[in-house]
């Protein structure tokens, strides 16, 4: 009898922590920004909400410059990123077809993965270095080529971009790959029996097959640009000017370098609305998905 | 990490109807011109990956003198390790210039207790939610699905004020708990699905056999976890190793990790960069996980998209 009991109440004690954990660090802190970011605080809290302005911290992020670059860099560096998802279908079907060296170019292009994405930058950051980089040596091959892509405000999302699918392309073969062994293997020969061209046989099956793998995807890439920050520390710091901040830099830059935190806190707040935004539709999508697939 | 399960099914389920048919002709020998093509441009790809491994080994055993002429792609001339001298002893980062050892030192005391801790918190966790009758642990799940993706700028300030009134903040400590924290969701809910998928029926026996909830989790439940905890290990040693967000919001002057004192070098803008210098470090930051990479690539694989929520 008395085992029976510690058998209900043990388990419900071992969960303490992480519920404690849960409804503090997140929860709580959640809801105490949310807060925070419609009163006056600067570098130090305010706690006393004036209700006849108390949207100002969000009117003054709207009319802020900083922040509608930091927008559109978000679309830009979103749209740019999943550049790596399309390579990354592209290499695993590839490596799924010829099977020769499977292994070794698996290793090659995860590889950058495993690398933090301040080293990214800088491996970046020093190829594109204007003078001794890549650009004087294509000109040295006798390439006109302008590959001075850092230091011009209109083309420093396109080295974040570079350097991001470069670090992230690698994931995405991986997953694809995964997906693309779960296809049944008779579609291959019964499309060769008909002699369907291969690109209608990936168009009109197989890419419509591994939907479940592209949204959990596009799930991880957008995760993935909205949380964007290590790599726009290493590759620019947010330069030239403020060409290349995004959401996450503008908001920890809002808190550390202008102390400014109800309006660091307004910035979150909407960092968070981007990602449910984007978030809630994708994940009910694949819950959709998955519920078909389960039922088939 | 369902997408795992679904895949590995699916995987499962192709091989069991036998697709090497019989009535399909064996396939010639030789390569056709369609496998070139794949792989010469596979192999382009491959190039196009190796160069910045290529061009950050290759400078970091350059001179300053030949890294000026601008080849740089070219090899070094003179192979010296000055710059891996620099880099590990004196590089500077902010006002102290005891390179990159004292980050390195730091990175890894922050990487043990945090890898106890959140694996620890996160293993008990899943255990319980995965295994035994909790009335509210769907609920529960799901908050810590969402906690899983909630960006972390927003519970920064919250995080700051609580870690320094436990007098945490700005040293090792604090950051090796804020990323049991930040990890704790993601890793749960790894650990809930694996175990999820034990038997009732070994659970029932157990609990029969008189087990209480921490005797079948130390004598049932960890013997069964090895494979799914070399997975999360590689997981978090990786995203523990390559973090800078964490580190430099909650490391203070003295707890920051190595990725830190790189951005320090790297993104400087007084004075002459020494690039050799630059690389060097960068190199040093990259092989502890390039070596966990290289030993345990494929559960590396598996780690890295199972917890591919965590993005």
């Amino acid at each position: 009898m008395k085992t029976m009991r510690w058998s209900r109440i043990s388990p419900q004690a071992a969960l303490m922590p992480a519920v404690a954990v849960t409804l503090v660090a997140f929860v709580g802190s959640i809801l105490w920004t949310v807060y925070l970011s419609f009163t006056r605080s600067r570098r130090l809290p305010e706690y006393g909400i004036d209700w006849s302005e108390w949207g100002r911290q969000y009117n003054r992020l709207f009319r802020d410059a900083g922040w509608e670059i930091s927008l559109r860099n978000l679309i830009v560096l979103g749209l740019g990123s999943a550049l790596a998802i399309v390579f990354g279908f592209i290499l695993a079907a590839m490596i799924d077809k010829e099977k020769r060296g499977e292994s070794l170019f698996r290793t090659v292009f995860l590889y950058p993965l495993a690398v933090s994405l301040i080293v990214t930058g800088a491996a970046w950051r020093w190829i594109l270095n204007p003078t001794l980089g890549a650009q004087s040596f294509l000109r040295g091959l006798g390439w006109q080529v302008d590959f001075n892509w850092l230091a011009q405000p209109d083309t420093a999302m396109y080295a974040i971009i570079l350097a991001s699918v470069w670090q992230s392309a690698g994931f995405y073969m991986a997953l694809m790959l995964a997906g693309l062994k779960g296809i049944n293997s008779e579609i291959w020969s019964a499309a060769k029996l008909d002699g369907v061209p291969l690109w209608r046989l990936y168009v009109e099956i197989v890419i419509p097959m591994m939907k479940f793998t592209f949204i959990t995807c596009a799930i991880l890439l957008s995760l993935g640009v909205i949380k964007a920050y290590d790599v726009v520390v290493a590759m620019t710091n947010g330069g030239p000017g403020q060409s290349t901040w995004v959401p996450a830099y503008f908001t920890i830059n809002a808190l550390s370098a202008k102390s400014n935190l109800g309006y660091a806190s307004a910035a979150a707040v909407m960092m968070l609305i981007i990602t449910l935004v984007v978030f809630v539709p994708l994940v009910a999508l694949t819950a959709w998905q998955q519920r078909k697939g389960v039922a088939r | 990490m369902s997408q795992i399960s679904v895949t590995q099914r699916a995987a499962g389920a192709a091989e069991v109807p036998v697709s090497r048919a019989p009535y399909f002709p064996r396939k010639k020998k030789g390569i056709s011109p369609q496998s070139i093509a794949i792989i010469v441009f596979l192999s382009m790809c491959a190039l196009f990956f190796c160069i910045p491994l290529y061009v950050v080994v290759v400078t970091s055993f350059k001179t300053m003198d030949q890294i000026r002429e601008g080849a740089i792609f070219a090899l070094p001339q003179v192979w010296t390790l000055d710059a891996w001298d620099h880099a590990w002893n004196k590089a500077c980062s902010g006002i102290n210039c005891n390179g990159l050892k004292v980050g390195f030192w730091n990175s890894v005391m922050i990487l043990f207790p945090s890898l106890a801790l959140s694996i620890g918190l996160s293993m008990v966790t899943g255990y319980a939610l995965a295994l035994w009758n909790v009335r509210w642990a769907g609920g529960f799940l799901f908050l810590l699905f969402i906690c899983a993706f909630v960006p972390f700028q927003i519970i920064m300030y919250p995080l700051i004020v609580m870690t320094s009134t436990a007098k945490v903040y700005g040293t090792l400590w604090g950051v090796a708990i804020i990323h049991a924290v930040l990890a704790m969701p993601v890793l749960t809910l790894i650990f809930r699905n694996y175990y999820k998928d034990i038997p009732q029926e070994i659970m029932s026996a157990a609990v029969m056999d008189s087990g209480s909830f921490w005797k079948i989790f130390i004598e049932i439940i960890l013997p069964m976890s090895g494979n799914i905890l070399i997975v999360v290990l590689i997981l978090q040693i990786t995203n523990i190793w390559n973090d800078y967000l964490i580190g430099v919001t909650f490391g203070g002057l003295n707890g920051q990790p190595m990725t830190v004192n790189l951005a320090n070098l790297v993104t400087i803008s007084t004075g002459t960069t020494n690039y050799a210098h630059n690389m060097a470090a960068a190199l040093l930051t990259a092989i502890p996980p390039l070596v966990v990479y290289f030993v345990v690539g494929k559960l590396f694989v598996q780690g890295v998209t199972s917890g591919a929520i965590k993005g």
